[in-house]
């Protein structure tokens, strides 16, 4: 039986009572909220999470220009270290056990220097912050990113490469379901390589709406997650069909993915496990 | 019917010059018998010399256009309209003079602009789109050439994104040398059904590019190719069938497109195998090869 989040990033600038609320009416067992403590704190989220009885499984983290690991700047490098172990902090406060990590800045698509170089900075960066978080009961999850989002780290046998490199308990690799339909030839079997390395899952179909919009078919990803006996939480993370996915979420532009959306998707998903045999929904 | 499988040049050279039209043998050796040249640089190709190397090798030219920021007909400065105008009519020149039925490609805009446009805004840019195409529609009626409008993804245009909202331009268009190119890299993004969105657009389907999900070796992703080509064998589409992909090894591409590794064993073993497995989907659904 999974367990689901809903990423309320999508919930843009809605007050948080109203998002948390949502998830528990729908029956989500968790709320993913976006990590940038310094704008909204733990303690702002803390009301309305314990007003719901509602637990927080993940910290989606948001890499702006000025938080690249892999910046040919030391100084943005240093920066995203502060950053990514701030939403260490942040999550070991609100009981949160992972935080996702990716090592470049969202939509900068080409390399600054030698690839290799900017991939031994990802390794190096992302094993200090694996021990921070491994110190705190936190866990990274490293996503790749589909080819117009990033270059360094865009499939899932890339990130297990990483994974691997970084060679620490803190971080393992996660798995998004909209960029590896575009990148990877066969998202079950990626996920079944992965293993025991999975640490986090982001659901959403062929065209990022909720899974039933699109045409990925769901049941064999379901069921290469059950076989490697995954016990981490499946989030869905939906976003607007724009390039400019901010500036659509700052514009309030995105209505289906309030309530609509975070209805159907769980259903959807529950009906599909209810039809592996894996629950018995009432 | 009789599908013509085909090889888009960005598999072979970028920029596509009369120095790589040597290639056409080789292509027609891998099995294909369309070649779709992109003009990226107009000055760099002569019509004379493809048409005579088609006919050495027996091989159909199909003309594509390649859309950088001077080449916008939907762009805000009348100036820079103009200058796409120009060069898709010399496009549709380069069609005319090789025998290709259409101009195909993302010609309402320049290849890579998706920012976010208020509702007025993008009405503004599809009626500039609307303008200009038919200025240049107009000018391939009188040589009998079409326009072959292809949607892209999400991530490359924030105009034309689905195979209906390309119906909705050659509806506004109005003109009957105006249809669609539809490509299943951009549509396994963007579609919510294969079947539904080839359905809807069939009588304005002029061409078809096919690709994996990921760019590589179609047959070898996620891309639903039996529900693809049993739907063209539904609507009776006789037209071409060209394979698309682009070198890695080339910066300028690699940036518009995002292609940032490799995605096949070799760019001749994606040709190839790629033609194996379409000829194989074509006889399968569509009668013949």
């Amino acid at each position: 039986m999974l367990k689901y989040a809903y990423n309320m990033l999508v919930y843009g600038t809605e007050p948080i009572e109203i998002g948390i609320a949502r998830l528990s009416k729908f029956g989500y067992d968790f709320a993913e909220i976006v990590g940038e403590p310094e704008q909204i704190s733990a303690a702002q989220y803390s009301e309305a999470l314990s007003k719901y009885n509602m637990p927080v499984s993940s910290i989606v983290s948001i890499y702006t220009p000025d938080r690249d690991l892999v910046s040919s700047n030391s100084a943005i490098r240093a920066n995203t270290i502060k950053y990514i172990k701030g939403n260490i902090d942040f999550a070991a406060t609100l009981g949160a056990t992972i935080v996702t990590l990716t090592p470049t800045a969202c939509m900068k698509i080409k390399p600054e220097v030698a690839i290799e170089q900017e991939w031994e900075w990802a390794v190096q960066g992302a094993r200090e912050a694996a021990q921070y978080a491994l110190d705190n009961g936190v866990r990274l999850a490293l996503e790749p990113w589909n080819r117009y989002e990033s270059y360094l780290v865009n499939r899932l046998d890339q990130s297990i490469r990483m994974v691997d490199e970084v060679d620490n308990p803190g971080i393992g690799v996660m798995a998004d379901t909209f960029h590896m339909s575009i990148e990877d030839k066969d998202i079950p079997g990626a996920i079944r390589s992965a293993g025991k390395r999975l640490a986090h899952v982001h659901f959403a179909d062929s065209n990022r709406a909720a899974p039933g919009e699109g045409f990925l078919d769901f049941t064999p990803i379901v069921e290469a997650i059950r076989d490697i006996d995954y016990q981490g939480v499946c989030s869905f993370e939906l976003l607007p069909a724009a390039g400019d996915v901010w500036g659509v979420l700052q514009g309030g532009k995105a209505p289906e993915f309030l309530d609509p959306y975070t209805e159907s998707s769980i259903k959807y998903m529950k009906n599909i496990e209810k039809n592996l045999g894996m629950i018995n929904v009432k | 019917m009789s599908n013509k499988i085909g090889l888009s040049t960005f598999v072979l050279a970028s920029p596509f010059t009369d120095a790589d039209l040597h290639l056409m043998g080789k292509v027609k050796g891998m099995g294909f018998d369309v070649l779709e040249i992109c003009i990226e640089d107009p000055t760099k190709l002569s019509s004379a010399q493809m048409l005579s190397v088609a006919k050495e090798h027996e091989m159909e030219i199909s003309i594509c256009g390649a859309f950088g920021p001077d080449r916008d007909i939907s762009h805000e400065d009348s100036k820079v309209r103009d200058l796409g105008i120009q060069y898709l009519k010399s496009c549709v020149d380069f069609a005319a003079e090789v025998g290709s039925s259409f101009v195909s490609g993302p010609m309402y805009s320049a290849t890579g602009k998706a920012r976010l446009l208020s509702p007025a805004e993008r009405k503004e840019q599809f009626n500039w789109a609307v303008d200009s195409l038919r200025v240049v529609a107009n000018y391939a009626q009188d040589s009998k050439v079409g326009l072959a409008i292809e949607p892209l993804n999400r991530f490359e245009t924030d105009l034309i994104n689905t195979v209906e909202q390309g119906v909705e331009l050659c509806r506004a268009v109005d003109l009957p040398n105006v249809g669609l190119l539809i490509d299943t890299f951009h549509m396994h993004i963007e579609e919510k059904s294969l079947t539904a969105a080839i359905a809807s657009a069939a009588p304005y389907i002029f061409h078809v590019q096919v690709s994996e999900n990921d760019r590589g070796t179609p047959g070898k992703g996620q891309v639903r190719w039996d529900e693809f080509f049993a739907t063209l064998a539904a609507i009776n589409y006789g037209g071409q069938i060209v394979i698309e992909s682009f070198l890695p090894t080339v910066k300028e591409i690699a940036r518009a497109v995002s292609a940032w590794r490799p995605v096949a064993p070799s760019m001749d073993a994606l040709a190839i195998d790629g033609f194996h497995f379409i000829d194989g989907m074509v006889t399968k659904h569509l009668g013949s090869a």
